[in-house]
């Protein structure tokens, strides 16, 4: 934890709109301001008050660092809509930043939606004309009809071709959602703790980002959504296919986010794993989908996609952060493979675990994984 | 067989009457009883009573969410004897609220209502009968459920963690329910669960074995009523799921108290082992909670409609396909742990089948009425009411079976959207539709049917205002079990939070109707329905004597299944 | 009960003991939270001994009284064919859902088996540590895991197949006898059986007090321990269900044509043995396979 703390410290500090507001917010006591107890785990006391207290070796690490600039408000795409903006927006689902998304967003809109639609309506429409022709005064005389086999198979038989029709996309957007990423594909992975994220970004040299939510003040200062507004993003390149790893530290977490049609639990124990590539550079909010104790409702996840070298400078702002060919490069010095991947990717339950227990949602992990450097 | 209602003489049991309606002293009337009606009405009353707490609770939650912000949650807590100005403790109060509303209404409401309350009243008489196969075991089975909502009481004024209670979900899910709760609350919900359960599975055996053994003579499986094939389903599906979740909670105990690891990884421990087990309980449980419904829907349907029940053999197999099918179809609650993509398509398919022989009821409801000569008695609204709303809750199901669109919905508002359609709107429904069908019969008293009436307008019009907004909220994104959320989620919220004040109004007329019955309502006759109802406790008195059935009713040879619930044969 | 009853069914008169009996089920169960939390002090000291002991107590009187009167209603004469077939109907699904309940244990048993978790056995400290995420995971996932010495299968745990299996075939000899009057036969099926029992629970806590590995601490262990522990719990209650019968033997009950009494024993007896069956060969044979051998 120790060096993720100093790297955190970093963080904090070039925000220096945040900065300001986290000062305050570790001189204020906890029970006084309740909503700044919401953004801070307890045990996370200490790490904002160790930001406040080495603010020298921050401006060191910026000045170093070619200064990296977060995205605004303006950037944020994935976040709920506004009633009061957009009243049939707000409706529905959020517009699409990934491709499986759009597919699955396609199926909803242009099949499910409208097959349910019209069952309703048609289940609805049949009430009303029984209401109207069969009541006792317009039909004095009931028949005795309670047989009518072709009725009867049709009322079978179609049903099962309407869960054909939806069957065949809904197959195939499964089958999309587990493409295993590719070898290159970059490895981040979501550890769910009471009541945080933290980011690990395994293949940029192991370094952790904390990330907590934003006090109502700190939200609104900085133009974002409160609930949804982190202090810490979870920065990610853009197009590239990220193999996103989850893990639940104490309780199960999930790690959801809606524009990006993504949800994975994070339970300890197991890591999962699925591939993300996001299409647009913008900032994506989500949340813990999974009951997970007192402050479930207050540990948003913010994504900051970025292009690949803006990332790739980010990880380079981050202690201990270093881009791939970094990485590669240092190996190729040191001439010893320690293969940083496959250290992690020997996790999960085991390998040999097959079918349903396998460590990493869809392919088969080990193999698919272990990247040869 | 229904036929029965003109072909028993209903005078025969008059003279019966006197010494049948000998009744035992007030104690040992409502505290010993062995007799099905009396341990009906006691069920029906304490579901009252848990579905007004229930239902409070509901309507507190629904306070705190009507905008963004903290709002009550701190006085709850101070409430509770805790620090309502801790944050943790408000968060903790929320989850503890959740976990007790589901577990009311699903344990201590709906299960006792349907199959305690108008199983224990109809199934013996319908069959004629003239008591449950078990009249001791009933009992038990009745106060354990008792004992059950008293334990889960007690869990309220407990440690549970991060506050007093348990706030775990209903699901109770490892291990934020083992490791993630120190303290007694949580230990005291398990064993509500264990009394309430270990009551269902002995009610489940005195049903089952009630309906193979106790049918009046000539009363074939085929010839028994629909609501009566829904009792039995739903028995065996409660005795085959329910020992199932008791293991499971025991292994939560054990591993909360013993130092067992099934669910702790430290150990070598499965967290989704436990899910595994809860939902091969769970799901079938959502249809312990809906085919008695179904079952009442039936019988209603037919006696205003003035017709036999259009397709009666595929009526009880849609049942008995929906209760098999439900065992293997548990998984689609478990999308997002990280199933393999084979698992998932099973499980999509799987799931996506129980539409088929829901739609065949759906459909033979509306083909009974087609060609009827409908009378819109308040029963009759209501049980179309059930029909329409069931249907969009069902829908709704059929979009989340799909494992790739539920990645986005999974424990979002969509999911608590779709299921109060089936249960809030479903199940509730067809419990209310159920409770004007017999309540004469039950209670010898008149309800008002303008009462009854209003009653469901107002609670028509309330649940769609309340529940058909989270829909949108859901597909926004909005995640399940939040005390609070982002502003963008407040309008729908609050249409949904006055949606429930006019669902509230409804529930003061239902108070205010029985109060009617009880100071104003007329004397009913036997078979106040007329004409339709033609099952065999119309045959009776409203309310029926004490013990029924002395000489037992016999269904003839010529009363097929097809004139199952028909009036006499053409020839008789 | 009052009046012109005209069928063979068993009306009954109101009863106490379902009150009793739950009432006590929710004082025992509000007793074990107590127990489970007495260090915590959440509950006054001590409290809970009366608590619980109050709660047992109340259900042994109430499965007493309960049966008692049971007993008694058969020998009246009430219990008809058709309150036999009852009873007959209401055994069956009650075994049946003891086998689902034990379908729950098997679960969890068949996933640890087939889906073993990476562990890390510290031998100084005698402890288990998951490994996920960690380097050398894979290696370490086995089941049993790497550190538990399992039971030898084809020791004590087959003696105690043979010991069930054989007071199986006693029971049925019992039963025989019953149906052909021989008395004398039953009582010495019945004792044999019983005996065979007690021995089986000897057999099994001698066991239990030799394993090498602890009750908790690990998915081997608490899947082993629960499952073969609710096999054991069933069959003490089998063995006391067995011992009533001969109690009711000895009291000159049952005849050769009426003794639903013991053949729901009986029964439950053959359920209990073939739990065992199912548990030998997964649990003890398949489940320890290849592990190291205390
Ligand atoms: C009475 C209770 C009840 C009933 C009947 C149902 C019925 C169904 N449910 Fe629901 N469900 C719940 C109660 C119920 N459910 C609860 C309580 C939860 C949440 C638990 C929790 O997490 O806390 C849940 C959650 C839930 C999920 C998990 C969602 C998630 O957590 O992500 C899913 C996913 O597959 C699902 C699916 C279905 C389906 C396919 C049906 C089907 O049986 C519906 C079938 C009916 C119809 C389809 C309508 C009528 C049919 C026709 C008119 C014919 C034509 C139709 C077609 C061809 C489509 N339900
Ligand atoms: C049968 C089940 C049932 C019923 C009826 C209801 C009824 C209602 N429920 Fe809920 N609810 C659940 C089962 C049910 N619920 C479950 C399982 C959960 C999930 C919990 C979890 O996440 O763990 C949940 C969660 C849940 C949430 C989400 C909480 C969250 O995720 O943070 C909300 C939010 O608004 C809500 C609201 C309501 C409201 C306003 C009603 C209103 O409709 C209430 C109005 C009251 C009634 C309609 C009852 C009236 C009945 C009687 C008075 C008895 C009549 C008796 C006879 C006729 C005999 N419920
Ligand atoms: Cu973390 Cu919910
Ligand atoms: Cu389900």
């Amino acid at each position: 934890m120790e060096s993720f703390e100093t790297m955190n410290f970093g963080a904090f500090a070039r925000k220096k709109l945040n900065f300001l507001a986290l000062l305050a917010l570790a001189v204020m006591s906890f029970t006084a301001v309740p909503q700044a107890a919401m953004a801070q785990d307890s045990e996370d006391v200490s790490l904002v008050e160790g930001a406040v207290a080495e603010p020298l070796e921050t401006t060191v690490t910026e000045a170093e660092a070619p200064g990296f600039e977060y995205y605004g408000p303006e950037m944020i795409k994935g976040q709920p809509v506004s009633s009061d903006e957009d009243l049939l927006g707000s409706m529905t689902f959020q517009p699409q930043y990934t491709d499986n998304g759009d597919y699955a967003l396609w199926m909803h809109d242009a099949i499910l939606m409208p097959i349910i639609t019209v069952i309703s309506l048609f289940v609805l429409g049949l009430l009303l004309w029984v209401v109207v022709r069969y009541n006792k005064r317009s039909n004095q005389v009931a028949s005795r009809t309670s047989h009518n086999t072709l009725i009867e198979v049709i009322w079978t038989v179609i049903p099962v071709l309407i869960l054909v029709v939806i069957a065949v996309p809904s197959i195939t957007l499964l089958a999309r959602q587990y493409q295993s990423p590719p070898e290159d594909a970059i490895t981040i992975k979501a550890n769910g703790y009471q009541w945080y994220w933290g980011y690990e970004y395994v293949d940029n040299g192991g370094f952790e980002v904390v990330s907590n939510m934003l006090s109502e003040e700190e939200a609104l200062d900085a133009g974002e959504p409160h609930q949804l507004a982190v202090d810490n993003r979870m920065v990610v390149p853009v197009g590239v296919p990220i193999r996103l790893q989850t893990f639940g530290a104490d309780v199960i977490h999930s790690f959801g986010i809606p524009s990006l049609w993504f949800k994975l639990d994070a339970v300890p124990g197991r890591i999962n794993e699925k591939m993300l590539t996001i299409t647009e550079p913008g900032i994506y909010y989500g949340q813990c989908m999974e009951l997970c104790g007192a402050r479930h409702g207050y540990m948003p996840i913010a994504i900051e996609a970025r292009p690949l070298d803006e990332f790739n400078a980010w990880v380079q702002s981050q202690p201990g952060g270093m881009t791939r060919a970094q990485i590669e490069a240092q190996e190729a010095g040191a001439a010893a493979p320690a293969g940083e991947d496959t250290v992690e990717v020997e996790g999960g339950r085991s390998p040999a675990s097959s079918a349903e227990d396998a460590p990493l949602a869809g392919e088969p992990p080990v193999d698919q994984a272990a990247p040869t450097t | 067989m229904a036929t029965t209602a003109e072909g028993f003489d209903a005078h025969h049991e008059d003279h019966a009457h006197d010494h049948a309606d000998h009744k035992p002293g007030f104690f040992a009337r409502w505290f010993m009883s062995t007799n099905h009606k009396d341990i009906g009405t006691l069920y029906l009353i304490f579901a009252i009573i848990a579905g007004v707490i229930g239902g409070a609770i509901s309507g507190a939650m629904r306070a705190e969410l009507a905008a963004p912000g903290l709002q009550y949650l701190g006085t709850f807590v101070d409430l509770l004897g805790g620090d309502g100005s801790s944050f943790d403790q408000q968060g903790h109060m929320w989850n503890v609220l959740i976990t007790a509303h589901g577990l009311i209404m699903v344990f201590f409401m709906v299960m006792p209502a349907m199959i305690g309350g108008f199983g224990n009243w109809f199934v013996p008489l319908m069959i004629g009968a003239p008591d449950m196969a078990f009249p001791r075991m009933n009992n038990i089975s009745f106060w354990l459920t008792v004992a059950g909502f008293l334990s889960l009481l007690f869990s309220m004024f407990v440690p549970g963690g991060t506050g007093m209670g348990a706030g775990v979900g209903w699901t109770v899910y490892a291990p934020l329910s083992t490791s993630g709760s120190v303290g007694p609350a949580v230990d005291f919900a398990i064993f509500s669960l264990h009394l309430a359960g270990a009551g269902s599975i002995l009610g489940a055996t005195n049903f089952i074995t009630t309906i193979f053994n106790m049918r009046a003579p000539g009363m074939t499986l085929h010839k028994m009523p629909l609501f009566v094939w829904s009792v039995l389903v739903t028995a065996f599906l409660l005795l085959l799921a329910l020992p199932v979740l008791a293991a499971a909670i025991t292994m939560l105990l054990t591993d909360r108290n013993f130092g067992t690891t099934f669910f702790d990884p430290a150990g070598g421990g499965d967290p989704v082992l436990y899910q595994h087990l809860f939902w091969f309980f769970g799901h079938p449980e959502v249809y312990i909670m809906i085919l008695p419904g179904f079952g009442m829907i039936s019988q209603i349907v037919a006696t205003f409609s003035k017709k036999p029940v259009f397709g009666y053999l595929g009526m009880a197999y849609a049942m008995v396909a929906i209760g098999v099918v439900g065992f293997i179809v548990w998984a689609h609650h478990m999308y997002t742990v990280g199933l393999d993509v084979n698992t998932k398509m099973y499980f999509t398919a799987a799931t996506m089948v129980i539409a088929v022989p829901t739609g065949i009821k759906i459909f033979s409801w509306i083909a009974t009425m087609w060609g009827g000569s409908i009378e819109f008695k308040s029963p009759m609204v209501w049980a179309m009411g059930f029909i329409f709303l069931f249907t969009v809750g069902g829908v709704t199901g059929v979009v989340l079976a799909n494992g790739g669109i539920d990645d986005n919905l999974h424990d979002t508002y969509y999911v608590v959207a779709h299921f109060h359609y089936v249960l809030s709107l479903g199940a509730v429904t067809s419990m209310f539709a159920g409770w004007y069908y017999w309540f004469p019969k039950m209670f010898g008293r008149w309800h008002s049917e303008f009462l009854a009436h209003l009653h469901f307008w107002v609670f028509f019009v309330g649940v769609n205002v309340i529940f058909f907004p989270m829909h949108f909220l859901g597909l926004q994104g909005m995640a399940r079990r939040y005390p609070d959320y982002t502003a963008a989620f407040a309008y729908w919220n609050e249409i949904a939070t006055i949606g429930y004040m006019i669902m509230a109004v409804s529930i003061v007329i239902f108070f205010v109707n029985i109060l009617y019955a009880i100071f104003f309502g007329k004397k009913p006759e036997a078979n106040y329905w007329g004409e339709g109802a033609t099952t065999l406790e119309w045959s009776l008195s409203s309310p029926p004597p004490f013990h029924q059935f002395e000489t037992l009713p016999v269904i003839e040879e010529h009363h097929s299944a097809d004139d199952h619930i028909s009036p006499k044969p053409a020839n008789a | 009960m009052a009046g012109a009853k005209n069928h063979d069914y068993h009306i009954l008169d109101p009863d106490i003991w379902p009150f009793i009996g739950s009432m006590s089920a929710l004082t025992f169960t509000t007793g074990m939270v107590m127990y489970m939390h007495a260090d915590e002090a959440a509950f006054p000291e001590g409290l809970w001994r009366i608590v619980l002991g109050l709660g047992i107590a109340g259900l042994i009187a109430t499965f007493f009284g309960w049966f008692s009167k049971i007993v008694n209603e058969a020998q009246r004469g009430d219990h008809t064919p058709v309150v036999q077939l009852h009873m007959r109907y209401g055994m069956i699904l009650f075994i049946a859902s003891e086998v689902m309940f034990f379908v729950g244990w098997f679960w969890s048993w068949f996933d640890f088996a087939l889906f073993p978790a990476p562990l890390a056995y510290d031998s100084a400290a005698g402890l288990w540590s998951s490994l996920v995420g960690q380097e050398g995971a894979a290696a370490a996932a086995t089941f049993p895991p790497e550190g538990v010495h399992v039971l030898d299968a084809f020791d004590l745990p087959l003696l105690n197949t043979l010991i069930l299996l054989c007071s199986g075939t006693t029971v049925t000899w019992a039963h025989h006898c019953l149906i052909n009057g021989d008395r004398d036969g039953l009582k010495k099926g019945l004792w044999l059986t019983i005996g065979l029992g007690a021995l089986f629970s000897a057999v099994q806590a001698y066991e239990y007090s030799h394993a090498t590995f602890p009750f908790g601490g690990t998915n081997y262990s608490s899947a082993f321990y629960m499952a073969t522990g609710f096999h054991g719990f069933h069959v003490l209650v089998g063995t006391i269900f067995l011992i009533v019968c001969l109690r009711r033997t000895y009291l000159g009950h049952f005849t050769p044509r009426q003794h639903f009494g013991f053949e729901a024993a009986a029964w439950y007896w053959h359920f209990v043995d073939v739990v065992w069956l199912f548990l030998f060969i997964t649990v003890y044979v398949w489940g320890g396979w290849g592990a190291e051998v205390h």
